[in-house]
């Protein structure tokens, strides 16, 4: 939450919790059907949305409490429940003012869901394959969509409009937004599960910075062994993490040559 | 007993009576044909046509007087009974001397057919030449008719300048490239930058390609046979109909193309190998195959004038462009396990192993006349295998040896010198097990692989003209398999392919020095340009899954593109047609060098600086776009700003007006 005093939770234990970050206390507990594959506050901190996903038999739906009515916490009754019939959703965020869910689906496809009628406001069909993760600019006027399909793309988040492109030859896993610089970061590699050959060498997998203006890639930050799942850039924009399938967390700072650099223009 | 009774009743003739009549009635007429009752005799009933097939003439039969005739008659009977029972004879006489040509009469027109194909042409003496023919066509030819007839014109079939890639202004090759695990295939021209696609079809081939050995057609395999492109625009020069084609062959000038095919042979008409005329697109003539393991199983000369296979005991040499052995006959030579050509001259080098107390010996003939050149025994030989230099200025050939009273196998190179009278022969002795082995194109260094995994060594010899070959160089540890010299000579690149990883080492052998280590992981293959100024690296998918990609180095190791392709599969680079520059014309260019390089380095800068300049404009456009774009949102952000501040109750919209919480209006 903007205020950094609650954290929301959501799991494959078919739940999804708030908790107050100082002490650690559970506020709140929401049982699902089935896992719950994406969450989050809105803008105003009041509203929170969670995805669950298509499992034994139960369909992919995408709910909406308002905090401000405890009712609805402890009936589990969301204010607006939004099944997803045709592709299961894989990641959501909120759009800038709270009014619509922006989320990636199964499919490739992104829609913005209304928070207040549950429509679909707008459609961006620009992905072959499925959506690994969605993530906002640090002011939420855009967002970055992780592809399978070996590309990641920015689009405005009002009107969804595709604005770049940044492509590799690998699935995409995650990608982030710098909040001070015109750059993304991306991390990816192959399921661990679904091909063995890929290279095993030490510290193969990389996160590649784009610019995203020219959409070239301009570096690489070797370290991992194993496939990246999720990156993310530190607020003050000085440092980024990511976190991959070899179990580990790395934090890197940036040299100052990285916020000097430029490329040709 | 009732019956028996009877019956000998009926059959009492009464005393006296004439024997039953058992002769048809006079007028009966039988309804069986001769043929039913018959049949296999009136098979075998002599017929007047018969005897004129299997009649043949033979002509330019020495004319000899009646003391000489028996004599005469009992050579031709020695010859000519090989094709079968000779039953008839007629030798002409005229004024006391046979004619000079005479019949014979076989019993079959098989044998008479045998005859012509066999004899014709037989050398009796100097003078005496036979020809044979069948007796029926003389008839034949006899009656052609005198009325001339045209023949029917053929429309010109101009498939345009077939050279056409040669006149690049940038001399930049082409190479074919199969992606999509084979769904595509693409054309593409060589430039530093990235490269150029110049054709690119769906569905062009069903498995492979195969570029001509001077590089004016592209071959592609189908179901039904192969087809020939070429031309600017990669039109269907020619189709090869060959069901089930697996393999190919050109002959190296082109004239011929050998087509393999494992569904069509039987045991009347050999058809699993074809041989075609790649101008008229006409079948020359079909062989039997037992198994295309060793292909090509016909190895051409340089020349293109014979080609040659070898089956059990037997070496079978054709010539073109007749397609008939060699003198009519194959040469039998026994126990022969290989057999190559010399890439420069019409030279064979083949060799057998040991036969009880003959030793193993290699030997190389000169074709036609089939003089044995130079012959090399060698002792308790193992296993042999023959590498030519490229232009056929060297032989080498690897003898695995077990030496006697040891259990081990110890190798050696045999080289030959073949442009030195007598063809000396040195020997190199190896300590170390052999994995790979070349010769410098266009030099005198050779490469060999030694050693075993992990203890890898690369050795680097020079074949001198003093009679002595050097070791110039040996470096260790290295993570090679595979050794690939450019064409041009002196540099290469040693690769470990597949299991090892990629590894890659850049080697100028003018004084041996590794110019560059790197690697592509996972690559395949490793493929010289036909100039020997890049080298492409890939990853084929038919090998490897994942990262599909050729990358593209110079000569001295230097990447220049990472280029991934789809499942990707092949990269064949378009050979180049033979210089027609002659040497003196290329000693005065290598002369003039330093004036073409400026010239060519003026070139270079201003092509990058247009490339750099094209770059910067684009990446000046995408800025200003995406500058625009943010302003546009920041507008918008900063409109909504109160919004936000309404959201997390700082501001408060009432009374028609914004309110910060806690403050009074």
């Amino acid at each position: 939450m903007w205020d950094t005093k609650n954290v929301l939770t959501g799991s494959a234990d078919n739940s999804c919790r708030l908790w107050d970050c100082e002490t650690g206390k559970q506020l709140a507990l929401v049982e699902t059907n089935s896992a719950v594959r994406t969450c989050g506050f809105d803008f105003s901190g009041n509203i929170i949305m969670f995805s669950t996903d298509k499992q034994m038999g139960y369909q992919c739906i995408l709910n909406y409490f308002d905090l401000r009515d405890p009712q609805q916490i402890e009936d589990n009754q969301p204010y607006l429940s939004l099944p997803c019939n045709e592709s299961k959703i894989t990641s959501a965020v909120w759009g800038p003012l709270g009014e619509f869910v922006i989320a990636g689906h199964e499919n490739g496809e992104i829609n913005q869901y209304s928070a207040k009628s549950g429509e679909i406001l707008k459609v961006a069909k620009e992905h072959t394959k499925q959506i690994n993760d969605i993530q906002s600019s640090v002011d939420l006027t855009m967002v970055i969509s992780a592809s399978k399909d070996c590309t990641a793309k920015l689009f405005d988040s009002t009107n969804l409009e595709h604005i770049k492109t940044f492509k590799t030859e690998r699935p995409v896993n995650s990608a982030a937004i710098s909040p001070i610089m015109d750059h993304v970061v991306m991390g990816g590699g192959q399921e661990a599960m679904e091909v063995t050959t890929t290279s095993t060498r030490i510290g193969k997998f990389e996160a590649r910075f784009f610019h995203a203006a020219y959409e070239e890639e301009f570096g690489r930050v070797k370290g991992h062994f194993g496939p990246i799942n999720c990156v993310a850039f530190h607020p003050d924009g000085k440092s980024y993490s990511s976190g991959g399938e070899d179990g580990y967390v790395r934090i890197h700072y940036f040299d100052p040559q990285y916020f000097d650099f430029e490329l040709e223009a | 007993m009732r019956d028996t009774d009877n019956m000998e009743a009926e059959m009492e003739y009464d005393d006296g009576e004439e024997e039953p009549s058992f002769s048809d009635p006079e007028d009966f007429v039988d309804d069986i044909s001769d043929q039913e009752l018959l049949g296999d005799v009136l098979r075998d009933k002599p017929q007047e046509a018969d005897g004129i097939d299997s009649v043949v003439v033979v002509d330019n039969v020495p004319q000899v007087g009646p003391d000489r005739l028996e004599k005469l008659k009992n050579v031709i009977q020695k010859i000519f009974s090989k094709f079968g029972k000779i039953t008839n004879d007629f030798y002409p006489v005229a004024d006391g001397k046979t004619k000079g040509y005479i019949f014979l009469e076989y019993s079959a027109p098989s044998h008479a057919q045998e005859a012509v194909k066999n004899a014709d042409g037989y050398k009796l003496d100097k003078q005496h030449t036979f020809r044979v023919n069948l007796f029926t066509d003389f008839d034949k030819y006899m009656s052609i008719s005198d009325e001339w007839e045209a023949p029917e014109k053929q429309p010109f079939k101009d498939f345009g300048n077939l050279r056409h890639w040669m006149e690049d202004s940038d001399c930049r090759d082409q190479y074919s490239v199969i992606y999509d695990s084979g769904e595509r295939t693409g054309i593409f021209a060589n430039d530093v930058k990235e490269p150029i696609e110049v054709e690119e079809r769906a569905r062009w081939t069903e498995t492979y390609v195969r570029w001509s050995p001077k590089g004016t057609y592209l071959a592609t395999f189908h179901q039904r046979g192969i087809a020939l492109w070429g031309g600017e625009k990669f039109k269907q020069i020619q189709r090869f109909s060959h069901q089930g084609v697996q393999l190919i062959d050109f002959s190296p000038c082109e004239r011929y193309v050998v087509t393999f095919s494992p569904l069509m042979d039987t045991k009347d008409d050999p058809q699993a190998i074809i041989i075609w005329d790649v101008l008229t697109g006409q079948k020359k003539r079909g062989f039997h195959c037992e198994s295309s393991a060793h292909w090509p199983i016909f190895k051409w000369s340089p020349d293109g004038k014979f080609f040659a296979r070898m089956t059990q005991d037997t070496l079978s040499i054709y010539e073109t462009p007749s397609m008939g052995l060699l003198d009519k006959k194959s040469l039998k030579i026994n126990g022969i396990k290989d057999f190559s050509w010399s890439p420069g001259d019409n030279i064979i080098a083949f060799w057998v192993p040991e036969d009880k107390d003959i030793p193993a010996r290699v030997t190389l003939m000169q074709l036609p006349s089939r003089n044995e050149i130079r012959v090399r025994n060698l002792f308790n030989v193992v296993d042999c295998k023959l590498h030519w230099q490229k232009n056929g200025d060297y032989l080498c050939v690897k003898v695995d040896r077990t030496p006697k009273g040891t259990q081990g196998v110890v190798t050696n190179f045999e080289i030959f010198r073949m442009r030195e009278k007598q063809v000396p022969v040195d020997v190199v002795e190896m300590k170390e097990g052999i994995i790979a082995f070349a010769w410098e194109p266009n030099g005198s260094k050779f490469a060999v692989l030694h050693g075993e995994s992990p203890r890898i060594n690369v050795s680097f010899y020079h074949v001198k003209n003093n009679g002595k070959i050097d070791l110039i160089k040996m470096f260790d540890k290295q993570q090679a398999n595979s050794i690939f010299w450019s064409p041009q000579g002196q540099f290469l690149v040693l690769a470990g392919l597949r299991s090892m990883n990629g590894a890659l080492a850049f080697v100028d052998t003018s004084d041996c020095t590794m110019m560059n280590i790197a690697e592509h992981y996972m690559a395949s293959d490793v493929e010289w340009d036909p100039t020997g100024r890049y080298v492409v690296t890939s990853v084929s998918w038919w090998s490897h899954k994942v990262d599909n990609a050729f990358w593209l180095w110079t000569f001295q190791g230097r990447l220049l593109q990472k280029n991934n392709k789809e499942r990707f599969c092949q990269l064949l680079w378009r050979p180049r047609p033979p210089s027609l520059l002659t040497q003196e014309q290329i000693k005065l260019i290598k002369k003039d060098l330093k004036k073409y390089s400026k010239i060519f380095e003026q070139k270079d800068r201003l092509s990058q600086s247009k490339a750099s300049k094209e770059l910067v404009d684009k990446r000046r456009t995408m800025m200003e776009d995406y500058r625009k774009y943010r302003e546009r949102a920041m507008d918008m952000y900063n409109e909504q700003r109160p919004l936000r501040l309404e959201l997390r109750g700082v501001f408060v919209f009432s009374g028609g007006v914004w309110t910060i919480i806690g403050e009074k209006n």
